[in-house]
């Protein structure tokens, strides 16, 4: 395997979208352990406190990341000249970050609303349909780093 | 193995070590205000697993890479400079998990500034890993 070194002007945009993309798995594990967590307990106080914890990282991490790492990539795309490419991984990427984002949307709006009814004791309809889209949000993360990694063609 | 699998593997590392990092840092928010004890708990278990399969996968797939990779080198600077950072955050994160467990272990979670600065500098350390990696300084 020969070496491989990007030019220069290429490294901020990739930091950047790097970045983004770690803090927003970092951001949705959190998310997803205090859920899983909330949804198990059997005492209802904590179990709301874990839906209100993990509403609002949905709000103030996982979205603000989520932002970051896709105008990482639109920018890192512009730069490399691949905004028209066909390439497999990137439609991969852009999938992963597009469909995902949709599901990140719904997962903050409903796990916002399942946070206040939350207040009335247990864990919510509306924050367990939020925890199953954080977990299938993870499984599709690891499937983007794989196609951004191993680039298949 | 193939450099496409290596490099999955590594920045599969890379990332499961950042989410280490990012439950400590959620954990440290969480007890601040003390309404969160709860969560920083759940928290700590999985943040004890990724650290070190993390930690333990990054060094392994990096040093792998750079031995398999052709024009890497293990005494280039960038990659002498990621090691030494690597065990500089194995050592604060180390130390900021174990007080974690220690401390849920006794029902005594809670976070003083000195253990938010360590946060903050691990938080630094391993910014400044992945700065290294992606612009490789002095590479050519």
């Amino acid at each position: 395997m020969i070496l491989m070194i990007r030019p220069d002007t290429w490294n901020l945009p990739v930091l950047v979208h790097v970045a983004g993309a770690m803090a927003l798995v970092a951001s949705v594990t959190v998310v997803a352990v205090v859920f899983v967590t909330g949804w198990r307990t059997s005492d209802p106080g904590a179990a709301a406190a874990l839906q209100r914890f993990g509403a609002r990282t949905l709000l103030f991490a996982v979205l603000p990341s989520f932002l970051v790492m896709r105008i990482g990539a639109e920018w890192a795309l512009s730069k490399e000249n691949l905004s028209n490419s066909n390439a497999s991984w990137i439609g991969i990427g852009f999938g992963v970050a597009d469909f995902g984002g949709l599901l990140m949307l719904i997962a903050i709006i409903i796990a916002n609303i399942g946070a206040r009814r939350a207040r009335e004791g247990g864990m919510s309809v509306l924050t367990k349909i939020a925890t199953a889209i954080s977990l299938l949000l993870l499984v599709g993360y690891v499937i983007a780093i794989w196609a951004m990694t191993s680039k298949p063609s | 193995m193939s450099y496409g699998t290596l490099l999955f593997l590594h920045v599969l590392s890379a990332f499961a070590l950042v989410t280490s990092v990012g439950m400590l840092v959620a954990i440290a928010l969480a007890l601040r205000g003390g309404r969160y004890t709860g969560a920083a708990s759940s928290l700590v278990p999985l943040a004890g697993v990724l650290a070190p399969i993390g930690g333990l996968g990054t060094i392994i797939f990096g040093i792998w890479l750079a031995v398999h990779v052709s024009g890497y080198s293990l005494t280039n600077g960038w990659i002498i400079a990621a090691i030494v950072l690597w065990f500089v955050g194995l050592g604060l994160g180390g130390q900021i998990g174990a007080g974690y467990r220690r401390a849920r272990a006794d029902g005594t979670l809670a976070v003083d500034s000195t253990t938010l600065m360590t946060h903050l500098l691990l938080v630094l350390i391993v910014a400044a890993i992945l700065i290294d990696m992606i612009y490789k300084p002095g590479a050519s």
